[in-house]
């Protein structure tokens, strides 16, 4: 008796979660369907979430009407340099926050925190600005400076924070045993936070990749555009029928990014927890 | 003297170290954020884009003192913004990983696979889908169904009230997989142990939840909380992408603070207003998060 009614409550709980996970993800599986069908009446009422007639057709638009490989190439470009840099900046810097007990640490330290907090959007005019006489807007080093200023205090910060859950005394044995700082910290601390570093490295990489708003607005002409900026001008509007390419486009520019993401999953709690901090 | 020696050594090792990240922080962060403040205090706009001239507060006065259509309304619905989102994910949240924590349930890993989704997609692309694909009032999704249990189509993002319910919907579609992952997490950590006895002792769902759950994980998830009643207040993809895309405006005039800086700057083009707007935005977040520290701070003493 007990059991029966226990297991009818697993069967109503497992079908409840099958309806939640259906239904979230209502829109992914319609924009896939969409992109895949050939007979797109747009005003039908006769939808399926499967395609009646399979059609690569939408994707082929995608990739020969739109310089959709232009726009990955700049994206790759912005990605690749910016998560160089940003590596390449917080790294030494969240070493020293962690390590060094030096004058003025905490004061760094809670200026960091303060600015974490500031939305970048914010000093976006601003930027624009002071970029503008430079010569730097509507170029990929301008939009490289704004993204790695962006990631900055985020990367720092999130490095330091698990820097420090590293314990010091396998570094101090090493010293003792000749290594010097850099010969500690590439080959001691780096691999020992290795989660870390990947996903602050994948979270710039993420950062770039999704990033639109100064993509689209220090960016003219479509040559220029990143995937995410290109992906925005390709929206259909109220009126226009070109949601089954922009459906297709959507996909396309969405798998790099889920791979990525189930990929590093298994580091990006660990990683990113251990900061204290979310990109 | 060797000891200071190696202390000097030391501290200009840490320098050295901190900067790369301080010029970067120093010239791309800080530096913009006074050129903000400066701007502010000027009229500079389309018309005084090189002659503009310092005006001094007239800038706060104007954010500070309309209300209607202004930069205090903005604030207002963002607060009520922030406030909705919360309740519902902590509420959503706190059942999804009691369901997810049942102890028979064998497809667990499977449905947190699934629900991970909307938080590994790229938000702007799930926004735009959810756009184009759900709201759209001539192909969406929604109109379709409408349309087929015999309802008029609804312009979803065109009426003030409707819109911010669908912001709403797609900001908690976007933010709940995170939220349940930190609270499924956290209801893992409590041990079992407590379970068996509360059960043995009679204790219902609710009772135990009460009692045992929340106390056990509320410190566990204090800080992705915070961390989302940051990012939620400073939300700004969902509702521009959504209803105030320039030159794609839906009809629904809802502005968060951020939204409302970006227009005032790229399309009315009022860029002292704006930078007015976005330091006092800057100092609010300051004023939180100096308030959450000290909390922070008193709490970790008393911990100890």
């Amino acid at each position: 008796m007990w059991k029966t009614i226990e297991r009818i409550g697993l069967i109503l709980l497992n079908a409840l979660f099958i309806v939640i996970c259906f239904a979230v993800l209502v829109p992914i599986l319609y924009a896939f369907s969409v992109s895949l069908n050939a007979s797109n009446s747009i005003l039908g009422s006769d939808f399926s979430f499967i395609p009646k007639q399979f059609t690569l057709a939408n994707y082929r638009a995608v990739i020969m009407d739109h310089p959709v490989l232009l726009w990955f190439g700049n994206t790759l470009i912005l990605a690749v340099s910016s998560v160089v840099i940003s590596l390449f900046a917080a790294i030494p810097a969240a070493y020293s926050l962690s390590r060094f007990h030096f004058k003025g640490r905490i004061k760094i330290l809670n200026a960091m925190t303060l600015l974490y907090s500031f939305p970048a959007i914010l000093s976006m005019f601003a930027i624009y600005k002071l970029l503008s006489p430079m010569g730097l807007i509507n170029t990929k080093l301008g939009l490289v400076v704004v993204y790695i200023g962006t990631m900055a205090v985020f990367g720092a910060l999130n490095l330091k924070g698990y820097f420090d859950s590293v314990p010091a005394e396998i570094e101090e044995a090493a010293n003792i045993d000749g290594a010097n700082a850099w010969q500690t910290v590439a080959q001691i601390l780096l691999p020992l936070a290795k989660p870390a570093v990947i996903v602050t490295g994948v979270m710039v990489l993420i950062y770039v990749w999704n990033e639109y708003i100064y993509a689209i607005t220090f960016m003219t002409g479509s040559s220029n555009y990143t995937l995410a900026a290109g992906l925005y001008s390709l929206q259909a509007t109220e009126m226009s029928g070109s949601w089954p390419v922009f459906a297709a486009a959507s996909i396309i520019v969405s798998v790099p990014v889920l791979v990525i993401f189930f990929l590093t999953q298994k580091h990006m709690t660990s990683g990113l927890t251990a900061g204290g901090v979310k990109g | 003297m060797k000891n200071g020696k190696r202390k000097y050594h030391n501290t200009l090792r840490s320098w050295l170290c901190l900067s790369p990240s301080l010029v970067i922080i120093g010239l791309i962060v800080v530096f913009p954020i006074v050129y903000t403040a400066y701007i502010s205090l000027t009229n500079m706009n389309v018309y005084h884009w090189f002659n503009f001239e310092i005006i001094g507060l007239d800038n706060y006065a104007k954010a500070l003192t309309v209300f209607d259509g202004g930069f205090l309304q903005a604030l207002a619905l963002t607060v009520l913004w922030t406030a909705v989102n919360m309740v519902f994910q902590l509420v959503i949240a706190f059942f999804m990983a009691s369901l997810l924590n049942i102890q028979k349930l064998r497809f667990r890993r499977v449905y947190k696979t699934v629900l991970m989704f909307p938080w590994a997609m790229p938000g702007y692309v799930s926004i735009l889908l959810w756009k184009n694909g759900m709201f759209n009032s001539q192909f969406g999704l929604l109109n379709q169904w409408l349309g087929k249990i015999g309802l008029d189509p609804v312009r979803w993002l065109a009426n003030d009230a409707v819109a911010f319910a669908a912001c709403l919907v797609v900001n908690l579609w976007l933010a709940l997989p995170f939220m349940i992952m930190i609270m499924d997490g956290a209801m893992q950590s409590v041990d079992r142990a407590y379970y068996e006895s509360a059960l043995l002792d009679g204790a219902g769902w609710f009772r135990r939840s009460v009692s045992l759950t929340i106390p056990a994980i509320r410190p566990i998830i204090a800080p992705a909380v915070v961390i989302t009643l940051f990012t939620t207040f400073k939300q700004f993809d969902v509702i521009y992408l959504l209803t105030q895309q320039v030159g794609a405006k839906t009809g629904a005039n809802i502005h968060t603070v951020l939204t409302y800086a970006y227009e005032n700057a790229f399309v009315t083009s009022n860029y002292g207003y704006s930078s007015a707007i976005s330091m006092c935005i800057f100092i609010l977040l300051i004023a939180f998060t100096l308030i959450y520290n000290a909390k922070g701070g008193k709490r970790r003493v008393e911990n100890d």
